[in-house]
């Protein structure tokens, strides 16, 4: 038995070893779902065959925390990030994180859908709306319905403590005259819960744990499509939005291939890849997947990036205080 | 028998504190004998103690300390929500003890003392709970038990649209704490009872003793050490898992001091660090104070054995043998059949709340784990080499350790092993942090990183399951008799050679287990990873929940169901070279 166990030992270090012989590498940190994550460096590796790209995904806050570990002990892993929101990368590039890069692509996009600069670049929409199961009851129409007595006990929704895009939403729907804080306290109040990412929230309404809840667009309309009995909603008053944005790292070790990395992003195949994975492209002139209403038919609320910076911790603790710790 | 005693006391003089140490060194080269223990073995004992336990502690220390003084992380402590994950940690680690306990003791006693059939079998289903990550019991269970279960739905009592899930809740958490950590206190309370001495058992039974009074009088008092020592390690166990209340506990808002401590991480923010080491001392006071009275519930006992071992079938259970065996395989079938099953239907169906028939199998899930997803195989690959890294490198820590805390009795000892289980007590997420901490920075003279290698997960895998390879080598050492090594050492035998020739083959099967459980604990580990994973090192344990937390939990399920399957696979390979190994390496096996 030593033998086999040190002849296997051997073998896994021997494999360890052997993975650094590429030419070109880059690291990537984001907050994509797994699947999604491989398809995008799949596609990135199809138009860019020699550079090996190591991937590693966490909730944007959680991915956040590592890095924000990493870079105070001196030795940040990650050349590029692709994380959920622009806040984030806007306090990124105000504490000095972010490599200015001037991507040829960006003439195809909409200048509020980049940093002047070149810090990050948008390369996609996900709009927070509202999921629901089949089989319950009522049909909301709006976000106020979640807070109605229909929905007692039945609603979930992501925590800002984990998912970049919950506190996006919750600081977006907060602004809007009519549901602010009041609003989260009413849902509070309704027994609505507030927990983990978007994937706990889409796996308690499919599987009738909560009939209602408050969900990224493109988790519930690619679940649907695979035969989930789970609805998406655009609700009347508006969605919030965010448009996972891709940042170079100062302290990048692989520079070219990042640079590469954020032109495939938002160059056409790039866009058309996101598209494939159900998202909502960024780019000017692609067309949006199945499964969502046209364009402008989507009312998307809108939210001050420099406030929602500034208060971020404030809000942060705000929501907590209507929902618990969590 | 005439010569033990006389080598025993000898060695009581020799083992004198101290200045008493020297003394008898002395005493004994001038005898031309060699020395009781060698000279390097202490510094070197230490100095992995200092490396593995001590060191990331300090960094922990100095940033709680930083936290305090900034005045930054002291409001953590006076928070409510402090108090409350306080509460809700002891009660759900003193219900889970409860419950490892209650069906510990019931498999250990049955399968080592009775005649029930089946017992290799038993054993061997009864391990299994405890090589299942505690994320996928915890996902598994709810999968089993909620609006959506397909068990439930076939059974027609499926609660209604949005009913609460009864496993989010204290109940819930402390339940699966039972059942993640019973088989620690089966494997605890099983090594004494098969130590227990047959002959004296038979002895009573011929002078007329019932079973209850043989019970009562010998074998309870000898497998209280076990029993206590299984008590305090499930205690501790629950105290610092992080895998259940993640999954069990976040969705109600029941926070423990683990996930207290990782959504406060998650939330990265000045001060963050000084209040995590902040929180994680509490943890180490709870952890220390269980092992404390531990150890005050085993003072004053002497455990070792002289004799032939074992107990086979000491108790004949007649016709009420059926019965034990029925409630043996219902456990079993609750702890471990239908969790399985249900993992495997949620592999299998293309979509949350689908339900499972022939018309929606699909085999989708390990298609894109399989053949699409890259890290699947690399974190197979970083978990083998992980696991089988620490199994074997942590003996060469715990056997001079517990050699150590073993002839040495008193504070040393005492402060040795409370040293070993803080570490083991911290959640993983702490440790992480702590070795984070203390290895970011390039080592000095190689002027390399540990950190974002594997390596830094590996020397955390070391301090964390140290613990964990150490109490079975312990309690070995516990139970031999010190006359052994004595007689080879006055007859001339130097430390390494009474090493090898009579420690080493007396504690072999106790160091197979202790390679065992160390593999198959490190192989499913989740929370030391968790944060110290990077591009290229993720572990088994993280691409798990990383795709449960992504909403992929049929994928999540499906690199589960792999991972059960290898270590089945690995058990069952194992079982097939048993009659290659020495007796009692394998745990089931007896």
């Amino acid at each position: 038995m030593k033998s086999f166990v040190s002849v296997l030992a051997g073998a896994l270090v021997a494999g360890l070893l052997s993975t650094a012989a590429y030419a070109e590498k880059l690291v990537l940190y984001t907050s994509q779902p797994n699947e999604d994550a491989q398809a995008t460096v799949d596609a990135f590796q199809a138009v860019n065959p020699g550079i090996e790209v190591e991937w590693v995904r966490e909730g944007t806050t959680k991915i956040m925390a590592k890095l924000m570990a990493e870079i105070e002990a001196g030795n940040p892993v990650a050349d590029v990030l692709l994380i959920a929101d622009t806040v984030t990368m806007q306090r990124l590039k105000e504490a000095g994180h972010l490599a200015d890069y001037k991507s040829p692509e960006a003439a195809n996009f909409d200048a509020a859908l980049y940093d002047a600069d070149g810090a990050y670049y948008s390369t996609k929409m996900i709009t927070t709306g509202i999921v629901y199961n089949t089989s319950a009851a009522m049909k909301p129409a709006g976000w106020q319905d979640l807070a109605k007595s229909g929905a007692k006990g039945l609603v979930t929704m992501p925590s800002p403590l984990t998912s970049g895009a919950a506190l996006i939403h919750a600081q977006t729907l907060t602004g809007i005259d009519g549901l602010g804080w009041d609003y989260y306290k009413a849902l509070a109040a309704n027994g609505a819960t507030a927990a983990g990412g978007n994937g706990g929230v889409l796996k308690a309404v499919a599987t009738g744990e909560k009939a209602y809840g408050m969900l990224v667009d493109f988790m519930a309309i690619r679940e649907k499509a695979k035969g989930a009995r789970v609805e998406f909603v655009f609700p009347a008053e508006g969605v919030s939005a965010v448009t996972e944005p891709v940042g170079i790292l100062k302290t990048a070790k692989n520079l070219d291939a990042a640079k590469k990395f954020v032109d495939f992003l938002l160059s056409e195949e790039g866009q058309k890849a996101a598209v494939k994975m159900g998202y909502i492209p960024a780019r000017n002139g692609v067309a949006l997947p199945e499964g969502y209403p046209a364009r402008e038919t989507i009312k998307v609320l809108p939210v001050n990036a420099a406030e929602a910076v500034k208060n971020s911790d404030a809000d942060l603790k705000t929501f907590s205080g209507i929902f618990g710790t969590n | 028998m005439l010569e033990r005693s006389d080598a025993r006391s000898r060695s009581r003089w020799l083992r004198f504190p101290f200045q008493g140490r020297t003394i008898g060194v002395s005493k004994v080269r001038a005898g031309a004998s060699p020395a009781a223990e060698p000279r390097w073995l202490v510094p070197f004992v230490f100095a992995c103690l200092l490396l593995l336990c001590l060191l990331p502690l300090f960094s922990l220390a100095k940033a709680g300390f930083a936290g305090l003084v900034s005045g930054r992380s002291i409001g953590v402590l006076t928070e409510p929500a402090t108090f409350a994950a306080i509460r809700n940690t002891l009660i759900t680690a003193t219900g889970g003890m409860v419950v490892s306990v209650v069906i510990g003791a019931l498999f250990a006693f049955s399968v080592a003392l009775t005649d029930v059939r089946g017992k290799l079998m038993l054993s061997f289903a009864f391990m299994l709970p405890m090589m299942i990550p505690p994320q996928v019991t915890a996902l598994a269970w709810v999968e089993m038990t909620g609006p959506a279960s397909p068990l439930l739905k076939t059974l027609g009592i499926a609660p209604p649209l949005g009913s609460p899930q009864p496993l989010y809740s204290l109940a819930g958490i402390s339940l699966l704490f039972g059942v993640q950590h019973a088989p620690l206190v089966f494997l605890a309370l099983k090594a004494g009872l098969s130590a227990a001495p047959r002959d004296g058992v038979e002895a009573a039974r011929l002078a007329g003793a019932t079973p209850f009074r043989v019970f009562r009088d010998i074998v309870a008092p000898l497998s209280l050490p076990g029993l206590i020592a299984g008590a305090a390690i499930a205690f501790v166990s629950g105290v610092g898992n992080f895998g259940i209340p993640a999954i069990l506990g976040i969705p109600a808002g029941i926070e423990v001091l683990p996930t207290l401590i990782y959504t406060r991480l998650a939330s990265f923010g000045a001060g963050t660090f000084g209040e995590i080491a902040l929180l994680s001392s509490l943890i180490a006071l709870i952890a220390a104070a269980g092992l404390i009275l531990q150890q005050r519930a085993l003072a004053g006992r002497d455990y070792r054995i002289i004799g032939i071992s074992g107990a086979n079938a000491a108790f004949s259970l007649g016709r009420f043998r059926v019965v034990v065996e029925l409630a043996l395989v219902a456990i079993l079938f609750l702890v471990l059949v239908a969790p399985l099953s249900a993992l495997v239907a949620s592999s299998l169906v293309p979509a949350y709340g689908v339900p499972l028939n022939w018309q929606t199998v699909s085999l989708r899930a390990y298609e894109e784990i399989l053949f699409r997803q890259a890290m699947t195989l690399k974190a197979l690959g970083n978990s083998m080499f992980l696991a089988t890294g620490a199994a074997l490198g942590l003996l060469a820590v715990s056997v001079p350790a517990a050699y150590l805390m073993t002839r040495r009795k008193g504070w040393l000892a005492d402060t040795l092993g409370i040293l070993i289980e803080i570490p083991y007590a911290l959640p993983g997420i702490v440790l992480a942090v702590a070795f984070i901490l203390t290895f970011a920075a390039a080592l000095p003279l190689l002027n390399v990183s540990l950190y974002g290698t594997i390596w830094i997960i590996l020397i955390a895998y070391f301090s964390s399951f140290l613990a964990v390879s150490l109490k079975p080598v312990m309690s070995a050492f516990l139970q031999m008799d010190p006359s052994l090594e004595e007689a080879a050492r006055l007859s001339g035998a130097g430390f390494l050679q009474r090493m090898r020739d009579v420690i080493l083959p007396l504690v072999a099967p106790a160091a197979g287990a202790a390679i065992i459980l160390v593999f198959l604990i490190a192989a499913n580990e989740l929370t030391v990873s968790a944060l110290l994973w990077s591009a290229g090192t993720q572990t088994l344990g993280v691409a798990i929940f990383n795709l449960d937390d992504s909403g992929s939990s049929d994928l999540a399920a499906a690199l589960s169901v792999l991972v059960v399957v290898m270590v089945v696979a690995l058990m069952a390979a194992l079982e097939a070279l048993a009659r290659y190994l020495p007796e009692g390496v394998l745990p089931w096996r007896n």
